[in-house]
């Protein structure tokens, strides 16, 4: 089995590019829900018009996405059986089980709230049609949860042998529990929070900079931007965590997303730097060129001045990962998160002086394009901590236990190329369908004309030709 | 492969549990999705774009709750029976992405149809009945090429996997299985669609037209796939004709009363009951199917118990599991109570 064959390679991009467009809608489905929930909420307890207006708008844009999400979640689950049969056999009693798990508690629970969300609108009692909401919001983070843990088990894969060619679980706590979990899943719930309070910013900054229903929209502006004053450092922080866990538990990763090939200096002392930029050269065995600062790296992963990091250097050559994608989809993430923190501050200092009020809101064109322009980080934060992530724990599929090339199923090169084809334009289509949609309801803005749902009076859907025939009664169910 | 893990009784008996709830699943799956799909089918025999697009609203509220069980199927086929799912995927490759593609593309014409320019109207609405075509067959045609079996390396202490080309499961018979599949959804789709209009609505008297006409094919095909079993799998002939004949043809009766009933039902225009007298027969027949097959769970490859995952496994899976099916089955009755009125083809997607 070559592990650098052409079939093997293609067997990751074609998974690559699956995950890849997969996570751009969970993350916002996990917070929106969330958000929608909190929308509803309020206006409940308030009984304002607006609030109902807020969450029938991007409850649109809500369903949109999850569409495209069922779409390419279904995908994912048949391409594990499909392009990784002996990593799912092998696996199959940790990780099969638990997206068994997340099917039944997490994604089947979902799936049946969200029916009664999107279509119970005046068919449940507002105080069901809420609980549906919330229970939407609930169960789709704990679809979030499960996944993490199935993948976080694959960068630190405790609590099992392998025995046989099988992982056979010993310990279910410290395999759920794995390290990399404990950090790898609140990094990933506040990654879908923060992605969708600045998805819900950048969609009302939008309408003010347009000077479009401004009363409405200064509203969750003004919400989001003060929550991610909260969310933002957290994320950081949350990061920050993770990063020690991947220092500590899976230090070949670590050293692949820093450049850090050598342990030592040629003088003997400790390597602390910490390269800003950076390309390995030819041989593999250090950078071409990098940009350095020394002590930054120790203080960063050990919290210390002179902290010993382990380099590329004591890693076997054949166990190394490669180091340009995760090196730099780090920097990008990390460069994210740190600009999405400072425009968080921007805003809570705004609004702290008052100027996130409907009436002061629209003066400040400049903010406004700031936050819209941030609506798009958290999605590239999203994917290139992806990237990193799974890049980094290369050339195994389970780390140090499965290499990516025993678990890949074995398929000819033009099989490979059949499936990665078919599979990109799918996933270009959804991809493309969702971001024509999701433009075209935006730029029609909410929903201000038709009258506010009551309770038990809605028919299903809208009549649109009212003139041809009588409108349909089906409030009651004819006997069968 | 019998000796990958040897079983305890407990872990017997959970084995067969779960096995029978991965059967409930791709049964409720049948049932309910079944008719989805059909409609599909049965809408590209529909001209009235406002018919089309009431066919879709009518499952607006339900579908994508009925695709789940597809996809705990999957969950519980990759959570207990692993083995088998890794090789049995990588054997159904072709297929399955054939008939996932029809998923996605039947998934975005549906979420995305009311929200088009009226010119791709028409596009989506032919992509959906098409891709509900496409997904009726392939998986049709996954079915009957794994009755068929397939070939396993032998390495010792490793798991067997799949060894073979990407297009084994081309066979006359899984043709014929997959053709049979579309047959069947197109009766469910019928029985639907008459379901879910209002009585004096044109689709209502078209999709009985429908129904009756493809009743008599369903009931030829039925008879043709038990046929062509018998001759091909000893293991189906052993069983029906072995010395156990009259419990089988008993059962063989039971399952031609349902079908007449469900024919009366159809023909009084009773449609709840003539939806529900059909899955009482696609009930049995799965039940039969099933039985039929024991211990084998992909006929002369996998048994049940060698496809099962470790004994520890099993048990926290089924601990962990086991409460759910009945919570899920709850809310989905109340789903499609809630979404149970009948529908004309003004009232439109919108929401």
């Amino acid at each position: 089995m070559l592990e650098n064959s052409l079939s093997v390679f293609l067997s990751r991009i074609d998974f690559a590019w699956i995950t890849s467009f997969h996570i751009l809608y969970p993350p916002l489905t996990v917070g929106l829900a969330t958000l929608l929930f909190f929308f509803e909420w309020r206006w409940m307890k308030t009984d304002d018009e607006k609030w109902y207006r807020l969450t029938r708008f991007f409850e649109k844009l809500f369903i949109i996405n999850f569409g495209a999400g069922v779409a390419t979640g279904i995908t994912m689950e048949m391409a594990f059986g499909i392009l990784y049969g002996p990593f799912s056999q092998a696996a199959g009693p940790f990780f099969g089980q638990v997206l068994g798990y997340e099917t039944i508690t997490a994604f089947m629970y979902e799936a049946g709230f969200i029916g009664l969300m999107i279509f119970g609108w005046g068919k449940i009692s507002k105080k069901m049609h809420l609980f549906a909401t919330f229970n939407v919001a609930l169960s789709s983070s704990f679809s979030a949860m499960w996944i993490l843990v199935a993948n976080s088990w694959m960068q630190t894969p405790t609590g099992v042998t392998l025995k046989n060619g099988v992982f056979q679980v010993t310990d279910w706590v410290s395999a759920i529990l794995n390290p990399d979990v404990m950090f790898g899943f609140p990094h990933m719930l506040v990654a879908c929070f923060e992605l969708a309070l600045f998805f819900v910013a950048g969609v009302s900054a939008w309408f003010v900079l347009r000077k479009r229903h401004i009363e409405i929209f200064a509203r969750p502006l003004r919400y989001a931007l003060l929550a991610l004053v909260v969310v933002a450092p957290l994320q950081v922080y949350l990061g920050d965590g993770l990063g020690q866990v991947v220092a500590h538990d899976q230090p070949a990763a670590l050293a692949a997303m820093e450049g850090h090939y050598h342990t030592y200096n040629k003088d003997g002392s400790v390597n602390t730097g910490w390269h800003i930029v950076a390309w390995p050269n030819a041989k593999g065995d250090g950078n071409a060129f990098a940009i350095t600062i020394p002590h930054v790296l120790s203080l960063l992963e050990t919290h210390t001045w002179t902290g010993k990091v382990p380099g590329l250097d004591t890693i076997k050559p054949e166990d190394r990962p490669p180091v340009v994608v995760p090196f730099y989809s780090f920097r990008v993430m990390v460069a994210a998160g740190m600009f999405m923190m400072l425009v968080a501050f921007w805003g809570g200092w705004l609004a702290l002086r008052r100027r996130l009020t409907a009436a002061r809101i629209a003066q400040n064109p400049l903010f406004l394009r700031v936050v819209v322009f941030s609506a798009f980080l958290p999605y590239i934060s999203v994917w290139t901590g992806w990237w990193t992530r799974e890049v980094a724990r290369q050339p195994w599929v389970v780390y140090g236990l499965m290499r990516t090339a025993q678990g890949v199923s074995h398929m000819s090169v033009p099989l490979e190329v059949f499936w990665l084809v078919g599979y990109m334009a799918f996933e270009l289509m959804v991809f493309g369908g969702t971001w024509y949609f999701l433009a075209k309801v935006i730029r029609k803005g909410p929903d201000l004309t038709s009258p506010v749902v009551q309770e038990g009076h809605q028919m299903l859907g809208h009549i649109e030709e009212p003139k041809h025939h009588e409108p349909a009664q089906p409030e009651y169910p004819r006997p069968a | 492969m019998q000796t990958m893990n040897a079983l305890t009784q407990t872990q017997h008996f959970l084995t067969i549990i779960w096995w029978m709830s991965l059967g409930l699943s791709i049964m409720l799956y049948l049932m309910l999705d079944g008719a989805d799909l059909g409609a599909g089918v049965f809408s590209l025999f529909v001209k009235d774009e406002h018919d089309r697009g009431a066919i879709m609203s009518a499952m607006a509220g339900t579908w994508d709750a009925n695709e789940t069980w597809l996809i705990v199927a999957g969950g519980v086929l990759f959570g207990t029976f692993p083995f088998v799912y890794g090789s049995l995927f990588s054997y159904l490759m072709v297929p399955l992405a054939l008939a996932l593609w029809g998923i996605i593309t039947r998934a975005v014409s549906l979420e995305f149809r009311h929200l088009a320019e009226p010119r791709y109207k028409r596009f989506s609405d032919y992509a959906f009945g098409v891709s509900s075509l496409t997904t009726a067959f392939f998986a049709g045609m996954a079915v009957g090429a794994t009755l068929k079996g397939f070939p396993l390396t032998h390495t010792p202490d490793q798991v067997p996997a799949y060894v073979g080309g990407a297009l084994r499961f081309i066979s006359p018979f899984s043709i014929w299985t997959g053709i049979a599949a579309v047959i069947a959804v197109a009766l469910a789709g019928g029985l639907f669609v008459r379901a879910r209009f209002e009585p004096q609505e044109d689709i209502r008297k078209h999709a009985a037209t429908w129904t009756n006409i493809v009743f008599f094919i369903a009931l030829a095909a039925a008879v043709i796939t038990t046929a062509w079993s018998v001759i091909i799998f000893p293991w189906a002939a052993n069983r029906w004709l072995g010395p156990h004949f009259y419990l089988w043809g008993l059962g063989f009766l039971v399952v031609v009363y349902t079908v007449i009933r469900m024919r009366m039902a159809s023909n009084r225009e009773h449609d709840i009951a003539a939806i529900l007298w059909l899955n009482a027969a696609l009930a049995l027949m799965g039940t039969g199917m099933m039985w039929t097959m024991y211990p084998w769970m992909v006929p002369n490859t996998w048994t049940i118990f060698a496809g099962a995952t470790p004994q520890v496994s099993i048990i926290t899976f089924t601990m962990a599991m086991a409460g759910f099916f009945p919570v899920m089955l709850a809310y989905n009755w109340y789903q499609i109570w809630v979404f149970r009125a009948r529908v004309t083809k003004l009232a439109a997607y919108g929401h």
